[in-house]
């Protein structure tokens, strides 16, 4: 059990890639951004470099550092810190506001997002007490129920801020860890109703997406308002062609795209590395995805393997589900590009918990491929 | 804590696989975007980003034959605004911005506001800003560092000469497109240019992207349009008929038109009450209408705009059509002797004549004493119904109205202006409609139909149409397209016509002629009167068409008054004397030389003294010098109370009857002189035009051609002198 291996090489590159890509992307995309509002065009990368830097430093101490000592006193401490964290959030004058929406908390001058350590709170918790579980999920009620009943208090805080990718997100790594251990596919039905009926409540009585439904199925129907985004976004991919413009030579970057360093900066991947470039970074995502399941397949214990599913589970959804946002395949809503997205929380959260996968790696019953 | 079993790892597999379907659906999608919506997507994004400044193009000038100009485009500014902008002020609120704008260019406070913060890269604030607005606002900006709003140079079309051709030329609207039917819209697509655009590639908010890539595609100025309208005839025609509806009282508007018979131009066309052309929407202070009160009038209302288009800014001369009475009978009179059935000898009268399907019997306008037997020359100088009646009968309804309709009165003459009427006749043309048509009757026309059927009447037979562009110009000056002459169709004879101008004459020139008030000595005038009905009681139109020189016609002028209620409504006694002066200021403003007759010479050499007149008012100098037979010429300002402070020549001085006396209404510092003509070889004729349009008095002796001239040519001589000239016989002299 304590036979440690060197790391999942193929994954570690497959980050570091990741990583220059977006640095380089960040620095390219904000440019015009940061000198229309910081007078200067480094404001975005220079902090996305720190940010780097640190996500870098996390990556490799939880790299190292034996995923088995995350005991009970840890995932319950990161669990209950992430609900207060995210009561916090929505109490005016702690929390701050951004387009209606509770997201941020500020400490020291920097922006912190609670919601992203809830999802690393979230996977931890999960996959150390479904792996302390001696019998398996058969009851929905017995069983299930408790697992449930933690990821409805973060989703109805979430649902609260009215963040809804967040939401999301937190929803599909919930159940694909659910999955990984074990539970019934005949429980997944069961919650499918539920689900379907809380959406088109959602839909139905609140104006939340109503306009995003709309300017899914045509963005040009009001493309001064709530089109706009959908449509920059488009514009953006679309001029990238086969090999694109060149890198820095957007022109949707230029204050078009909204947020072309943050949700948007994907289109302006698209138009400046065109096809070949988006494919590119797909494919390394998709490395991820395979080098991630690969490593819980082949984790030495239940608790590695579903550390491993909810990470990988993690940076999957959100890269894809981000993807897909901009180029209008699911309504529109904010969420982040793993790795690329300009902000300090994510990444260096994402960071570490590819060290964590990395760690678990090391713990590999095979020998590596 | 065992390793994975067998059921989990398949359950991880379906995830990976998952996982791998939705990345390949994602390229798919990519793919879709970038490859088959691509170039559609990558068009529109360039449009956006690239949507640039664009560089308005200079309206072209519209100019009168003599260059000229009529309409002209000025420098204006467009004020705009950009909302992103807007908010981002650090020294002011947008609401304080709204406040301060809205007070400096008298707009709502709300709208300002609402522009301001629209959802857009930019908003109009406001068009065609003047000169001191754009400065205060200019200042406004600097000393608060107000970003966001923008002034562009724009043109806003100006009319130098306001009223004189509203109707001709229209107005333009607010993106300085041409309105109203007149040259602005109907040559708009010459005018209007295109605009240019500065292409450098622009961020989301308008600012310019650092790049290399600016391209400029320059603005081509629109052309210039020449028209066949005279500046100096119009403005001639124009003051003739606001003197006109004022003395005759003229409710029902005015209309004056001038054209030449030779070429069909249109050389003068005036409807009265007219607007401004600068302020086209303002309160229209020349006419009286009901119920209308300036202080309640709102500008571009429905209301207001509705009042506009029904009085001032209807361009009569082709929209309103009229019964044109007795102008009309030189059309019969054309189509009877072009036919054979009548000569100007025939002996005809004009006793009461009794047409089949009318109960009552057709008289003479002089019904209680007909002018009895007489010739058919008499006949039009009388202006006789019955007679015109007999020829229309002589002809019968088939030909005589090919005649009507070969003078173009049953079509549209198709001048280069939209809105013109369509001629209204019986739909079933009937003898009696043929009887009253023969004098005018039962059908209307419009003025301009009628001017230019007496065109072909007077020309040698050759409808013209109405020419009102004569060409366009280039920025340069280059004639890019030309418009020439067009005859319609031959509808006389030059025999004809000849004859035709010679009856007509007799109109005018004989002292018993219906048209005589219309004389004017030396310039041959000819022409008919018409006083024509109107479906309302006591209503009437004046009105008279006439042509000169009578022998080589260069002018057509129609005058019609509708509706006057002054002490007369007889187109001869109110509407034939204006015609007579526009004739006479036409043709000498033209240099047509007067042909004078052995009685006019011997009425215009008979010698009287100058009165004194110094002293007296302008009234009383111009009544005296009238009761001595003299003519006299204002210098200086001055109305009828000025006191005369000098005069040329000088009182008891001898002078030829006619002779212009020079009346000066403030003390002249220095004399103003003349250059002398050289008058050697003229005729007595000649020598009176010359020295006259020189500004001199003649003083004749002996006859033949000028022998001697009082001073040599080219010296300076105070203007108003007497120039003695002695003239010789030297014909037949061996």
């Amino acid at each position: 059990m304590k036979n440690k291996k060197p790391f999942d090489f193929l994954l570690f590159i497959t980050v570091l890639i990741l990583l220059s890509l977006g640095l380089i992307m960040v620095f390219s995309a904000s440019a015009p951004t940061a000198e229309k509002y910081y007078g200067n065009i480094y404001h975005y990368i220079n902090r996305q470099l720190v940010f780097a830097g640190l996500g870098m430093a996390a990556m490799l101490l939880a790299a190292n550092y034996d995923y088995h000592k995350i005991g009970k006193k840890t995932v319950w401490i990161l669990l209950l810190v992430s609900i207060v964290l995210l009561i916090l959030v929505l109490i005016p004058g702690i929390g701050s506001e951004s387009k209606g929406s509770w997201r941020w908390i500020i400490i020291a001058g920097f922006r912190f997002q609670p919601s992203e350590l809830a999802k690393m709170a979230l996977i931890l918790f999960y996959s150390y007490s479904l792996s302390k579980r001696k019998k398996p999920l058969d009851s929905f009620f017995g069983d299930l129920l408790p697992y449930l009943f933690v990821l409805g208090i973060i989703v109805a805080l979430l649902l609260l801020e009215t963040h809804l990718s967040a939401t999301i997100i937190m929803i599909s790594i919930a159940m694909i860890i659910l999955f990984a251990a074990g539970a019934k596919i005949r429980h997944f039905a069961a919650l499918v109703l539920p689900v379907t009926a809380l959406v088109i409540a959602v839909i139905t009585f609140t104006d939340y997406m109503t306009p995003r439904l709309r300017s899914w199925i045509d963005p040009w129907s009001d493309p001064r308002g709530d089109g706009y985004q959908t449509i920059q976004s488009l514009y953006a991919i679309g001029s990238g062609g086969l090999f694109g413009r060149g890198l820095g030579q957007s022109m949707q970057k230029f204050l078009y795209v909204p947020e072309p360093q943050n949700d948007y900066i994907f289109p302006i991947l698209a138009e400046e590395l065109g096809f070949v470039g988006v494919v590119a970074v797909l494919l390394l995502f998709m490395i991820f995805i395979w080098r991630g399941i690969k490593i819980a397949v082949h984790a030495p214990d239940t608790y590695g393997c579903l550390i491993a599913s909810g990470v990988t589970a993690l940076i999957a959804v959100q890269s894809l589900f981000n993807v897909a946002v901009v180029t209008n395949s699911v309504p529109p809503t904010g969420v982040s590009l793993p790795f690329f997205s300009a902000g300090g929380t994510a990444l260096i959260l994402f960071m570490a918990e590819a060290g964590i996968l990395l760690n678990v790696s090391r713990y590999s019953r095979y020998e590596r491929i | 804590m065992a390793a994975p079993g067998l059921a989990q790892k398949r359950r991880l597999m379906i995830m990976l696989c998952t996982f791998a379907l939705i990345v390949a659906a994602l390229i798919a999608r990519l793919a879709y975007i970038q490859f088959v919506q691509g170039s559609e997507l990558q068009k529109k994004a360039f449009v956006q980003q690239n949507s640039g400044r664009i560089i308005s193009p200079i309206r072209g000038t519209i100019y009168d034959r003599n260059g000229k100009k009529l309409a002209i485009s000025v420098q204006a500014g467009t004020i705009s605004c950009n909302p992103n902008e807007v908010a981002n002020n650090k020294k002011l609120t947008v609401d304080e911005v709204a406040d301060a704008l809205a007070d400096m260019l008298s707009l709502e406070r709300d709208d300002v506001y609402r522009l301001i913060t629209k959802k857009a890269n930019s908003a109009i604030i406001k068009r065609k800003i003047d000169k001191e607005t754009e400065t205060r606002i200019r200042t406004w900006m600097s000393e608060n560092s107000v970003k966001g709003i923008n002034i562009d140079e724009d043109a806003k079309r100006y009319y130098p000469n306001g009223n004189l051709m509203s109707h001709l030329l229209g107005f333009t609207g607010d993106d300085n497109q041409g309105l109203m039917g007149g040259v602005e819209e109907v040559m708009d697509k010459y005018l209007k240019g295109t605009p240019g655009k500065i292409l450098s590639e622009v961020d989301a908010r308008g600012g310019a992207v650092p790049s290399d890539s600016e391209k400029r595609i320059d603005a081509q100025d629109g052309l210039n349009v020449v028209l066949t309208i005279d500046e100096t005839i119009q403005y001639l025609v124009s003051k003739s008929l606001d003197k006109a509806v004022e003395d005759n009282k003229v409710k029902g508007g005015a209309i004056g038109i001038v054209m030449d018979p030779n070429t069909g131009d249109i050389l003068s066309m005036v409807s009265k009450p007219d607007y401004d052309l600068n302020t086209p929407f303002a309160f229209p202070a020349n006419i009286q209408v009901e119920g209308l009160d300036p202080s309640e009038w709102v500008e571009r209302s429905n209301e207001s705009v509705n009042i506009l288009s029904r009085t001032v800014w209807r361009n009569r001369a082709i929209t309103d059509t009229y019964e044109p009475g007795s102008t009309f009978k030189s059309i019969t009179t054309a189509a009877g002797i072009e036919e054979g059935v009548v000569t100007p000898d025939t002996i005809t009268d004009d006793l009461p004549i009794k047409v089949t399907g009318w109960p009552k019997p057709i008289n003479c306008w002089r019904v209680g004493r007909p002018h009895g037997t007489e010739t058919f020359r008499e006949a039009v100088y009388n202006s006789c119904n019955p007679a015109f009646v007999k020829v229309a009968q002589s002809l019968g309804i088939e030909r005589f109205y090919s005649y009507v309709k070969a003078f173009g009165f049953m079509e549209r003459t198709g001048i280069e202006l939209k809105g013109e009427a369509k001629p209204q006749f019986q739909p079933k043309l009937k003898e009696i409609d043929m009887a009253v048509a023969s004098f005018g009757q039962r059908f209307t026309i419009t003025p301009l139909q009628l001017a230019t059927a007496y065109t072909a009447l007077v020309n040698g037979g050759r409808l013209m149409k109405p020419r009102l562009i004569k060409e366009l110009t280039d920025s340069e000056g280059n004639v890019v397209e030309k418009f020439e002459p067009q005859v319609v169709r031959t509808v006389i004879s030059e025999q004809t016509s000849k004859t035709v101008r010679d009856i007509l004459e007799g109109v005018v020139g004989d002292s018993k002629g219906t048209g005589n008030n219309a004389f004017v000595r030396g310039y041959r005038v000819g022409g008919k009167t018409g006083t024509s009905e109107t479906t309302k009681e006591d209503v009437y139109i004046a009105s008279f068409c006439g042509f000169a020189p009578a022998n080589d016609p260069q002018i057509v002028v129609l005058i019609v008054l509708m509706d006057p209620r002054g002490d007369s409504h007889m187109g001869g006694v109110i509407a034939a004397p204006i015609v007579g002066k526009i004739a006479e200021d036409v043709l000498s403003y033209m240099q047509v030389e007067r042909q004078y007759t052995q009685e006019d010479l011997k009425a215009m050499t008979e010698e009287v003294y100058v009165p004194d007149v110094r002293k007296k008012t302008v009234a009383e100098a111009v009544k005296a010098l009238k009761a001595a037979g003299l003519k006299y010429s204002i210098e200086g300002e001055g109305n009828n109370e000025s006191t005369v402070v000098e005069q040329t020549p000088k009182p008891d001085s001898i002078v030829p009857e006619d002779s212009v006396v020079l009346l000066y209404t403030y003390k002249p510092e220095s004399e103003q002189t003349v250059e002398m003509p050289d008058l050697s070889g003229k005729t007595l004729s000649e020598a009176i035009n010359t020295l006259n349009r020189a500004g001199l008095n003649i003083k004749i002796s002996g006859h033949g051609v000028v022998y001697k001239q009082q001073y040599v040519a080219g010296q300076d001589v105070r203007k108003g002198s007497v120039v003695l000239v002695e003239f010789r016989n030297l014909d037949n002299v061996e």
